[in-house]
């Protein structure tokens, strides 16, 4: 018999119905109220909850997008500064729009060392440390250069693959070519934007997982052109500028890189 | 200190809890290699791609399995298509997702470029029912389920090997016989 019926098998379960007085109805004063009785009730009683809003603070470090974004003229660096289209581009120098003087004197307002002048060469040291830390994946020091709008610009698609940067020379001189300064949410949260236009060789190389050369090659350096945007919380003492973004102009669109 | 089951503090630390955790063939997709010199010949691109828990039986699906095994992906799918069993259904899910995994993330080129290195079936998590029979007896039955585990390797499929004959049999038994020492002779 213990062969049928194993050690370890279904409990068999006996069901004996009984029979008890049925009670279905609760007594009044065990009912429960509803939410506009509870609150008669309490008024009534003279109680006084206070309202509980449970806030949660945020911080903005950086703005979302460019602000009046910088429309580089047509043909920039394509034509020689010898032809008279050429000097007619040299000529157009940030003091000519009015909005970036107000903003270059706001911004002189809160970090009263910045200058026109001596910005463009800390951009650009910006700019290269943070292609560096890019390409060693330092996440860390990354962080610190370049906003946080830009960062997953920056690193999208890049897990799991390996990157080569390295800056070989800069053709012309930075300089700064467009400044805008904006608040957000509340007015005086300001936020400074410059951008300065670069115009550098850069050598460019990426390997795929398993080692294959996908875009660029490690002895082929590049010319490139660049509008840069680097962005300060102004309001912040301990502000920093950072790298917020690249402008594209549209007489160049970026072209599908060639797989290999 | 691996955290184990969430059910009993004394359950063992190998038990699988209902939240997913990555098993072994999934990590193997993030293994990056470092980049090849411009000398080296081009290492082929490895995909890794499986499917868990499966209403299927393991041994079932292993005739699937075995039958891909070594055929490029074009053939797998079109003998796939025609199959009449279950797992037949889900292996070609599998198959299309790895292809076109392989494609958009992992840098093929070609997605018929593709042939099948390694396919194999696992024992999934299996649950114990009572099946009822007549005169009140019962049985235990098993709900299987299994996992199906693929590796996509890009290039052409590596020709089969060639059957051994008895010629060639018989050409290792004479190397075997000629490759005698003889000791204490001249």
């Amino acid at each position: 018999e213990s062969m049928l019926r194993p050690a370890g098998a279904a409990p068999a379960c006996l069901v004996i119905p009984v029979r008890t007085k049925k009670r279905f109805s609760v007594p009044e004063w065990a009912r429960e109220l509803t939410p506009e009785q509870k609150e008669k009730r309490l008024k009534s009683l003279g109680a006084v909850i206070p309202e509980e809003r449970i806030e949660r603070t945020f911080y903005l470090a950086c703005t979302a997008d460019i602000i009046d974004p910088y429309i580089p003229p047509e043909g920039d660096a394509r034509l020689t500064p010898l032809s008279r289209d050429g000097l007619k581009q040299k000529m157009d120098k940030l003091k000519q729009t009015a909005a970036s003087q107000l903003a270059l004197r706001k911004i002189k307002n809160h970090d009263p060392d910045f200058s026109t002048k001596t910005f463009p060469e800390k951009a650009q040291e910006i700019f290269i440390e943070a292609h560096n830390s890019l390409a060693n994946f330092n996440k860390q020091k990354l962080h610190s250069l370049v906003t946080e709008r830009c960062y997953p610009e920056m690193v999208h698609g890049n897990r799991y693959k390996t990157i080569r940067w390295s800056f070989v020379e800069s053709l012309e001189p930075p300089r700064v070519v467009h400044i805008r300064c904006d608040s957000i949410v509340n007015r005086g949260n300001l936020y400074g934007q410059v951008t300065v236009r670069m115009h550098t060789r850069q050598i460019l190389a990426i390997y795929d997982r398993f080692g294959r050369l996908m875009y660029g090659g490690e002895q082929v350096p590049k010319d490139v052109l660049e509008y840069v945007v680097f962005e300060r919380y102004l309001v912040n003492p301990y502000g920093t500028w950072r790298m917020h973004g690249k402008i594209v102009p549209e007489w160049a669109p970026p072209k599908e890189p060639i797989v290999k | 200190w691996l955290a184990s089951s969430s059910l009993f503090p004394l359950a063992c630390v190998h038990t699988r809890t209902s939240l997913q955790k990555s098993g072994k063939w999934e990590k193997k997709n993030r293994v990056v290699y470092p980049p090849q010199l411009p000398g080296e010949p081009r290492r082929p691109a490895e995909i890794y791609h499986c499917r868990r828990e499966i209403k299927y039986s393991r041994d079932k699906m292993w005739y699937l399995a075995k039958l891909i095994k070594g055929m490029s992906i074009d053939q797998a799918l079109a003998q796939l298509e025609f199959n009449d069993k279950k797992g037949a259904k889900v292996i070609k899910e599998v198959l299309l997702e790895a292809q076109e995994m392989a494609v958009r993330n992992h840098n093929v080129e070609f997605k018929s470029n593709l042939h099948i290195a390694e396919s194999l079936t696992g024992r999934g998590r299996y649950m114990k029912r009572i099946r009822y029979h007549g005169k009140g007896m019962f049985g235990i039955m098993n709900i299987n389920r299994c996992h199906y585990f693929v590796k996509l390797v890009e290039g052409p499929p590596p020709p089969p090997e060639p059957p051994r004959t008895g010629f060639d049999q018989a050409k290792e038994y004479v190397q075997q016989l000629r490759s005698r020492t003889l000791i204490n002779t001249l």
